[in-house]
């Protein structure tokens, strides 16, 4: 039984990068402008197809594709927001930037599913099948991957944020957007930069969720809920506070599974979330919104 | 979760109709009007595949006709979920007003447009969908060609144990009612013979990774069969995962999975070594050699350049069944309900068709067995 045990840690633990990966783009993006991206599901969505489609096209060259879905996820975080969402904010609206994410997230998903059709993807890269055995327990090198890659973009992520300029202006802009641009800070910039960072987190987490998934062009609205109530338990905006919540949620994913029934993973993610809300409302971490970022 | 997704995907269906009105030279006042669902969602896989089955019938039966009718069909998305299917029902009947309809393929989603059919007074002939509340106790309007639940749980079920002489099994399903349903009558009838079901596992259609499923089977000691019920996506995820868990024989374990029509041919190239020793059950064998199988796969090659699949085919069969009603006298919804309610012996190339005073059809040789061998081809297991 203890090695059950451990296994389904190790299940959870890599379940809960992948769901840390998908939630950090939508704090960032919370954290500073106070808005919910609903169109991130689909960036990690065609983070998935363009990782797929560039890992097929280079003969199985993965590391490629995860490098293709960063850089696609960066470019239409720019694109979305130049496009879209700053002309919108300019109008002094909160709402309209936050329709205007579910219009972006449907006009995605259609656009996908013209051109890649409804039939389920297999996104097999060289390491799904590769198993590493020790003793009763496994790991295919695909999960150890996901684990690294989450560790090094949240560590990446942190000395980012923590440690340089364009980090501490950006936790500045969350705090107080006005005062940050009477301090010569230009809070536009920095939004856009908050847009391409999430972005790209989100084509990454597409990378390395494509093979998990079931990919259609519907795959990631199958996690974005899950990643709205990690972003809510650990306290919106709050980086460590998602990454703590993430590792969490995947954990009670595979206990449940072992110890419950997995028709109940929702049922106990969402009493989590709620019971937090109930007694901790800033999250599991922050206390005050703007130690948040 | 669920609230989400069902918000996304009615705001998708809502702005995804699809009108694909072929044969537009028909005369107007000589045809017969079908509409079909589903085309998204989890199970889209079947609308598409079913349209391809589909237009091959059109093309063959629309170069002469049936009794001065030619017959036309308009897609429309239910996407294998109730709201949406329902939505799509209701609209298909309102503005196309078909003679008859084909579909849906999932079983929530079928028993959702029923009343609505039924209101109507348009017959259904579901090709698909294997719950047996579908045609128990039965609806006047809801005609079903393939085995439902009952009667392939327990035929698999019976081989499961005196052919594969196994003992002891772990149910997957997804919790719908059709999931659900072909559980429940697999481990009826294999406690009953004397196996023992070892965990009845449910998942949600919103469950991606299924490695902690996995290793909780893993955990269980000697299976010997997992009966799996979940549609193509999910079912790859669900194979690979027993393999990497070393539980199924693509993996070096022991066990076999068994499944039934829900998943397409195909499935074993996708899932790669991990779908060697997969047995299921198809709808439609391509190695039956009476000829109408034999012309059945040869135009679907000449028309797509592809094998057919038991999704086509079962599509193939839906429009022929028409045609045959059409043939016998059937020209419109009323006619052709009570046209089909007589339908005996009709041979399609899935099998045979004839309904009992449920509509179901009561007819086995549409059952086929087929086994994913290691190199990934497979071979017809004739157990029927």
């Amino acid at each position: 039984m203890s090695s059950i045990v451990l296994q389904q840690a190790i299940n959870g633990i890599v379940v809960g990068s992948l769901y840390v990966l998908v939630a950090l783009g939508l704090t960032l993006i919370y954290g500073v402008l106070v808005q919910i991206n609903f169109a991130h599901a689909d960036i990690v969505t065609l983070g998935a197809f363009a990782a797929y489609g560039v890992t097929h096209l280079l003969s199985g060259n993965y590391l490629a594709g995860i490098a293709a879905a960063l850089a696609l996820g960066a470019a239409l975080g720019w694109l979305i927001n130049a496009g879209i969402f700053a002309p919108l904010r300019e109008r002094g609206s909160e709402l309209l930037p936050l329709i205007a994410t579910i219009g972006v997230s449907i006009m995605l998903q259609n656009a996908m599913l013209a051109l890649l059709g409804p039939i389920p993807y297999a996104f097999d890269t060289p390491y799904s099948n590769q198993v590493i055995r020790f003793g009763p327990l496994f790991l295919t090198v695909q999960n150890v991957l996901i684990i690294l890659v989450s560790g090094v973009s949240i560590t990446l992520l942190y000395v980012f944020m923590k440690f340089t300029f364009l980090g501490k202006a950006l936790r500045a802009v969350s705090q107080d957007r006005e005062t940050a641009g009477l301090m010569g800070i230009n809070p536009n910039y920095l939004i856009m930069l908050t847009f391409v960072i999430a972005s790209a987190l989100a084509g990454l987490s597409g990378a390395m969720l494509g093979p998990v998934l079931v990919l259609t062009p519907f795959a990631g609205t199958s996690v974005i809920v899950k990643a709205f109530a990690i972003v809510i338990i650990g306290g919106f905006g709050n980086v460590e506070g998602t990454i703590l919540a993430g590792l969490l949620v995947g954990l009670i994913e595979s206990f449940t599974t072992q110890f419950l029934d997995p028709g109940l993973i929702d049922i106990v993610v969402f009493a989590l979330l709620l019971l937090t809300l109930a007694i901790r409302p800033t999250g599991l971490i922050a206390e005050r919104r703007e130690e948040n970022v | 979760m669920n609230a989400f997704s069902t918000f996304t995907r009615s705001a998708w269906i809502a702005s995804y109709l699809v009108v694909l009105a072929t044969t537009s030279s028909l005369a107007a006042d000589k045809v017969i009007k079908i509409g079909l669902l589903p085309m998204s969602g989890p199970g889209s896989y079947f609308g598409a595949q079913d349209k391809q089955g589909v237009e091959l019938a059109l093309d063959q039966l629309n170069k002469s006709g049936v009794n001065g009718y030619k017959f036309e069909i308009r897609y429309e998305d239910s996407a294998c979920s109730p709201l949406p299917a329902s939505q799509a029902a209701k609209r298909l009947i309102d503005e196309y007003k078909p003679d008859v309809l084909i579909g849906e393929e999932c079983s929530d989603a079928t028993l959702a447009i029923m009343p609505i059919i039924e209101q109507a007074k348009i017959p259904l002939i579901n090709a698909g969908s294997s719950s047996i509340k579908i045609t128990d106790p039965g609806n006047p309007w809801t005609f079903r060609i393939m085995p439902n639940e009952v009667m392939q749980g327990v035929d698999i079920a019976t081989n499961a144990y005196k052919r594969l002489n196994a003992r002891t099994a772990v149910l997957l399903h997804e919790n719908t009612n059709a999931g659900i349903g072909n559980a429940q009558v697999f481990a009826d009838t294999f406690t009953k013979l004397g196996g023992k079901v070892l965990a009845d596992i449910g998942f949600g259609r919103d469950v991606n990774d299924f490695t902690a499923i996995a290793t909780r089977i893993a955990g269980l000691g000697d299976v010997d069969v997992i009966p799996t019920y979940t549609l193509e996506g999910q079912g790859l995820k669900i194979t690979q995962a027993l393999m990497q868990a070393s539980v199924v024989k693509g993996g070096g374990g022991k066990a076999i999975q068994l499944g039934t029509i829900w998943l397409p041919f195909g499935f074993e190239q996708k899932a790669g070594e991990a779908a060697a020793g997969y047995i299921r059950i198809v709808q439609f064998d391509p190695t039956d050699q009476r000829p109408q199988v034999r012309d059945f796969v040869q135009a679907f090659k000449a028309k797509f350049n592809s094998e057919p699949t038991h999704l086509n085919a079962h599509a193939y069969d839906q429009i022929l069944l028409i045609a045959d009603v059409v043939k016998r006298g059937g020209t419109d919804a009323q006619s052709i309900r009570d046209t089909l309610a007589q339908t005996k012996n009709f041979s399609g190339v899935t099998g045979s068709v004839e309904f009992d005073k449920t509509n179901q059809n009561v007819k086995m040789d549409t059952v086929h067995y087929m086994e994913t061998k290691p190199d990934l081809s497979w071979t017809s297991l004739k157990w029927n």
